[in-house]
């Protein structure tokens, strides 16, 4: 492998360049791919305390007010702690495949709630299954308290059947737009009827609650539950597809290669296992076409994480992340809704652009970005920026330049770009960079950082 | 100063003579016979009296237009909603149908013809899944169709020459601002966009850019995006008057939306289209209070927006069109809530209405789709075309692709 395509593999397989890919110690392909699978072959459960709820239960909440009022108030401070958590867990844990197929999946069933218990719970379901048995995955996922909560599949019931979830499960968990109808909706609505949960965020069947009629969907006809409705779907292999495209798209390039997606369906539909299936596509030759080498615009979570790994900082105050998230327009385990976030060209437009291209300065230099053409000017724009600020930064960080320079020690600063830049410069930038004196490692990271060829991966 | 007026004050007349020819004129639909001059003085900008603006209100998840546009005189309402429908308050507009008791605030536009309800909105083969349907608003599209762009993309495409022509508050643009070639702006805060903007750095990559291999894939793009926020931001701060709004509006994030909305419009910007959103009204359970709470938002903030631009003379210019992708079922679900219904009312807010009021009745609550929905009546790319043609004097061609006649409530 050239250091061009183990780039490509880390940034793609995991959140951006690893210690290990500069000190160079395995670029056969096999190897590498093995070790990427290796590393994730178990998951380890994210923890945030939330004991604080053990002992309490409904009617607790619903007789006292003020507790009720409290519980609010921390459960909200709780699920920052866990958005700080998964985020220093994609940072520095080294099962970098689960965490980014974890992330995957968040977006794909995704789902929002405020309960700490449940939200971990459920982003612990996507971690224990992200590599795992897709059949096995969707199942437990139509059975998180969080889902049920956000689908209303707990309102769903025999009486009256709510086909949120039903609807959902096709358009966007398996099958796609145009693949079934609103006839399917109504009768595998009611297969999902009693599905509901404990306050602790356990499966609660409730008997009473569900419809044993008959059910016709996809052209069966039978006494179905959820379970037999997810498998009659999984028999169609446009679910497979369905999947295959979107791992595409989000792993490999935005623009689909059908050809590709076509393989990638082949192997998934034979037992749909996610893990095949990504091996697959990692060790396919076109995984490392020139083509989908830096084609794809970071998301946020990528831009933040991936920068952290090349200089690692931290967030001096909590609310900090959060802001920052909110800033660039993906909030973790805040979807603006049930598809997700778009992605691609969508997290890109005039306001976030800039946001994206001041944020490395921002964030480790102080808000200047050097340029040695424009030093005066600099100057100026650096006091007069502290001056509108009260000499205060928007956000308080603590880089650790110490460590980028330790890590980066074998690395010339001409060559600094090869790191950490994936994929082509545009022309005009290219002779722009030739303008720059290069003469410090740190400055011209922050340079390199600051370039639109940054926000891709 | 005086140049500009006059220039501004021919091409008007100009324009109001082409358009009288074009409606006597046995050639109307072709622009052939505008002689060139004309048209070259309509891409001047016009940044004077008589400059028509669109504000575009999305209320997102799904309103239930049958609990904000209530038929208190009807019985099927009352028995599909034993729960949910709305019995006390109701203020009522003719003997059929009346405001939610939250709506208070916009009676005065509809007493004074300053508010036309459009009943029974949609568009054949209806989606009941949210992003779907919205993407299906936003580009006008069919049900079964997908087109990449908005409309207002579109119009910006033909009519559009720089990023601000059509803003939007908030951080991230909407479909609907998408051209083919062209996007309108995104931001919640226009002086930091411009702070930002103005970094030296950026200067020399945008001196240096050459663009001759980046016109299509994705760092390109980036790069178009970054040199036209920079000019954009420029134009909006240098233009922005701070000190204009003495309106006092409600404490909510839509208010602000439309604050700033008012802000733009009363300092004279050359935007066409301004795009705004309340969201939270996909009300599967609980919806009583959830869409009160909303609907106290929306009705505050657009009452203290059109006064806003009242005191400075700028309604007459404004057009507002409020829309939400679906509406919700007729008979509520057990969770004291709505599903996803299918077609809708809209609102249309200005001054000069040919039909102000009630558009239409309301379609029958007897005769519903399969889903029990209500069935549509007016497609809403009508809706878009009158406007286009109609409001912002442009031909639809182009922008909205299906085949409607115009209707006549401006």
């Amino acid at each position: 492998m050239t250091l061009e395509e183990i780039k490509h593999l880390h940034w793609r397989a995991g959140f951006g360049i690893q210690e290990e890919v500069l000190s160079n110690k395995s670029f056969n392909k096999k190897q590498v791919i093995d070790a990427l699978f290796d590393d994730s072959a178990s998951a380890l459960a994210l923890n945030v305390d939330v004991s604080y709820l053990d002992g309490i239960n409904l009617s607790d909440i619903k007789t006292n007010p003020s507790l009720a009022k409290k519980l609010r108030e921390k459960n909200r401070k709780k699920a920052l702690d866990i958005n700080i958590a998964w985020m220093e867990r994609m940072t520095y844990s080294k099962d970098t495949l689960r965490e980014r197929m974890t992330l995957f999946w968040a977006n794909h069933f995704v789902c929002q709630d405020k309960n700490p218990k449940h939200i971990l719970q459920y982003n612990n379901t996507l971690r224990s299954h992200a590599l795992g048995d897709f059949r096995t995955f969707i199942k437990a996922i139509s059975k998180e308290a969080a889902m049920l909560k956000y689908l209303n599949g707990k309102q769903n019931r025999k009486r009256k059947p709510n086909e949120n979830f039903a609807r959902e499960l096709m358009e966007l968990f398996t099958l796609g737009e145009g693949f079934y109808t609103e006839l399917d909706i109504k009768e595998s609505a009611r297969a999902f009827t009693g599905y509901n949960h404990n306050f602790e965020g356990s499966f609660v069947f409730m008997k009473l609650q569900h419809d044993y009629g008959f059910k016709t969907f996809l052209n069966r006809t039978g006494r179905f539950n959820g379970e037999d409705i997810i498998d009659i779907i999984l028999e169609n292999k446009q679910c497979a597809r369905f999947i295959s495209d979107k791992i595409y798209r989000y792993f490999v390039n935005p623009k689909p290669n059908i050809t590709h997606i076509e393989a990638m369906t082949e192997v998934f539909y034979k037992d749909y296992n996610i893990e095949e299936l990504m091996r697959f596509v990692f060790t396919s030759d076109w995984f490392y076409f020139k083509e989908n080498i830096g084609a794809k615009i970071k998301s946020p979570i990528e831009l933040l994480v991936g920068m952290t790994k090349t200089v690692p900082f931290k967030f001096e105050r909590k609310k900090d992340v959060a802001g920052i998230q909110k800033l660039l327009g993906q909030m973790l385990l805040k979807p603006p809704n049930v598809a997700g976030w778009k992605g691609d060209k969508a997290w890109i437009d005039a306001s976030t652009i800039m946001i994206r291209l001041r944020l490395p300065s921002m964030l480790l230099n102080n808000a200047v970005i050097p340029v040695d053409e424009y030093g005066a000017f600099n100057e100026r724009f650096k006091s007069r920026f502290f001056k509108k600020n009260n000499g205060k930064l928007p956000f308080k960080i603590l880089p650790d330049w110490d460590m980028f320079l330790k890590n980066f020690q074998s690395v010339k600063t001409i060559d600094l770009a090869d790191i950490i830049i994936q994929g082509k410069f545009s022309k005009g930038t290219k002779a722009f960079l030739d303008t720059l004196k290069k003469a410090s490692k740190r400055d011209y990271c922050v340079q390199l950082m600051s370039l639109p060829e940054y926000q891709m991966c | 100063m005086c140049a500009v007026n006059v220039f501004a004050r021919i091409s008007n007349v100009l324009n109001m003579e082409r358009r009288k020819f074009l409606k006597n004129s046995a050639l109307a639909s072709s622009l052939l016979l505008v002689p060139n001059f004309v048209k070259a003085l309509e891409t001047q900008p016009l940044n004077t009296l008589g400059y028509k603006r669109l504000v575009i209100i999305q209320l997102s998840g799904g309103n239930d237009g049958l609990n904000t546009i209530i038929p208190h005189n009807n019985e099927i309402y009352y028995n599909a909603r034993p729960r949910l429908a709305i019995t006390q308050n109701i203020i009522k507009l003719n003997d059929d149908l009346g405001f939610h008791p939250s709506m208070a605030p916009l009676r005065a536009l509809f007493d004074n013809g300053e508010m036309s309800i459009i009943n029974n909105v949609g568009y054949p083969n209806p989606v009941r899944s949210h992003f779907r349907s919205m993407d299906i608003w936003q580009t006008a599209s069919h049900a079964n169709e997908y087109l990449q762009s908005g409309w207002l993309g579109r119009y910006l495409d033909e009519h559009g020459n720089q990023p601000y022509n059509a803003i939007e508050i908030d951080n991230q643009l909407s479909l609907a601002m998408k051209g083919e070639h062209f996007n309108g702006i995104a931001t919640n805060n226009h002086n930091v966009l411009y702070k930002t903007s103005k970094n030296p750095f950026f200067k020399g990559l945008s001196d240096h850019f050459d663009d001759k291999h980046l016109s299509e894939h994705n760092l390109g793009y980036l790069y178009r995006t970054m040199i036209d926020a920079r000019s954009s931001a420029k134009y909006i701060y240098e233009n922005t008057k701070v000190s204009l709004s003495q309106q006092e509006y409600p404490q909510n994030a839509f208010a602000k939306q439309l604050k700033n909305v008012a802000q733009f419009i009363n300092s004279g910007l050359e935007t066409k289209v301004f795009y705004t959103a309340l969201s939270g009204f996909d009300t599967h359970a609980n919806q009583l209070n959830t869409q009160k709470r909303l609907l106290t938002q929306y009705s505050d903030s657009i009452s203290a927006f059109v006064k806003d631009l009242k005191r400075n003379n700028t309604f007459k210019d404004t057009l507002i069109l409020t829309f939400s992708e679906f509406g919700r079922r007729v008979k509520q679900n057990a969770a004291n809530g709505t599903d996803h219904g299918a077609a809708n009312n809209i609102f249309v807010i200005g001054k000069k209405l040919k039909k102000a009021g009630f558009y239409n009745k309301l379609a029958s609550l007897s005769d519903l789709d399969d889903n029990g929905d209500i069935k549509y009546e007016v497609d809403f790319r009508a809706v878009y075309k009158t406007i286009l043609n109609n409001w912002m004097n442009v031909s639809s061609e182009g922008i909205i692709m299906s085949k409607h006649n115009s209707l006549d409530f401006i």
